[in-house]
């Protein structure tokens, strides 16, 4: 490893940011995401070993931070804490930042899509990655990744639309 | 030409090669239904981004700060390192209104005013005229609407022409951009004159994009779906159009 850990904990610092705005996006509230971002970053360091030298940090975090998700998932799921992503039981929790960037009613509409999708929209529309980096952090083809997204975006658009009208009525 | 929906997508994400771009921006010149889904595909993206963006503007938790560096502390290789870092843990993360934004939002505001002003107040900018019936194309918008072909243009008028179709009662409309003030709109000859039955401030054509119909709001989108007949007019029939001075015959 040609880093200092000094210098991946820099690395890593500035990628904070980043890493919780990705997490928000999977996330129902601001609190369950820092959760995430503290599961992941504490993983990187245990799994410091694994990250190959010239490997990219950012793609690496954003692989850790998704898997930590779906595993999260998958341990409430067993435990029967939550039957669907959208059950996550007790109302979110909505600060002033959410209302006023509008993000909650495109939080709650995420939160709606099947989890494999939200990732897909998370990674390029949120984060901006290009289509081969977001396939290269979920480890799944191009063309799957293009599927996912192409439904997920659908069913975005759809559940935006569904709410707009629900405002009016 | 048939585009399914992830090629429109990959085409509104940046995705496709120079080649598949130009292909889609000729096929968006032609068909507005075409422009207003890879429309819709850049607002959904815009609407994602925007909404999530506060988040990279908020202070970042204490606890998070400490489990970036905890590798850090456990094993520090030298301790000459440790002690000029705390001085590097603290960023300065923007505040969420500051000084800069008020300013560009108060800027904004200004320009969109004095855009407007300087649409609406007759000869001030010499290209629109309070009618009877609404705005009046005039001057260089109204030379560019009479005689300019989209088919011939090399991007760099002022006035540039989108799209040229027949409204549903027999009229010729045409969409423009105003290069200059950022601004779109639709134009509809109607008893000699082209009335502008809508404007709306337009990005502009973005770099690499000659197609001015590329560059049209949705709301504009949706006017002209709403009031065509059939498809927009291509290279041959615009020049027919022009040379029957705009005309309509049934």
């Amino acid at each position: 490893m040609s880093d200092t850990s000094e210098e991946i904990g820099e690395r890593i610092a500035l990628l904070l940011p980043r890493l919780r705005r990705f997490a928000r996006s999977l996330s129902r509230n601001q609190h369950d995401a820092d959760d995430l971002v503290q599961t992941a970053v504490e993983r990187a360091w245990r799994h410091l070993d694994q990250l190959r030298p010239g490997a990219n940090l950012a793609s690496w975090m954003f692989g850790i931070m998704k898997n930590a998700w779906l595993d999260n998932l998958r341990t409430r799921r067993r435990r029967g804490e939550v039957a669907l992503p959208e059950d996550s039981g007790d109302h979110p929790a909505v600060s002033p930042i959410d209302t006023e960037a509008g993000l909650w009613a495109v939080s709650e509409a995420m939160n709606k899509l099947p989890e494999e999708q939200r990732l897909a929209v998370a990674l390029v529309l949120v984060e901006g990655m290009s289509y081969k980096e977001a396939a290269g952090v979920l480890e799944i083809p191009m063309g799957t990744l293009t599927s996912r997204l192409a439904r997920g975006r659908a069913a975005l658009a759809a559940e935006l639309a569904e709410e707009a009208r629900g405002d009016i009525a | 030409m048939k585009f399914d929906d992830e090629t429109l997508m990959a085409y509104a994400d940046g995705e496709l090669d120079a080649a598949q771009r130009a292909q889609i921006e000729a096929a968006i010149a032609q068909d507005p239904g075409l422009a207003l889904r890879v429309q819709e595909h850049k607002a959904l993206r815009a609407r994602m981004t925007g909404a999530f963006s506060r988040v990279l503007d908020q202070p970042i938790p204490e606890r998070l700060e400490a489990a970036a560096r905890v590798g850090t502390r456990a094993d520090a290789p030298a301790r000459g390192n440790v002690i000029k870092f705390p001085a590097r843990v603290t960023r300065a993360p923007s505040p969420p209104w500051g000084a800069r934004e008020w300013i560009a939002m108060a800027a904004s505001l200004l320009f969109g005013v004095l855009l407007s002003w300087r649409l609406l107040v007759p000869g001030n900018s010499g290209l629109f005229e309070a009618g009877k019936g609404g705005l009046l194309a005039r001057g260089e918008l109204a030379r560019a609407l009479e005689s300019q072909l989209a088919s011939q243009q090399s991007g760099e008028e002022r006035v540039l022409i989108g799209l040229t179709f027949k409204t549903h009662d027999g009229n010729y409309c045409r969409s423009f951009v105003l290069r200059a003030a950022h601004t779109a709109g639709l134009a509809c000859r109607v008893d000699s004159e082209w009335q502008i039955p809508a404007t709306e401030s337009s990005p502009g054509p973005e770099a690499g994009m000659q197609q001015a119909s590329a560059a049209l709001p949705p709301s504009i989108l949706r006017i002209i779906e709403a009031r065509m007949e059939g498809a927009a007019l291509d290279a041959e029939g615009e020049e027919n159009a022009r040379l029957d001075t705009w005309n309509s015959s049934p």
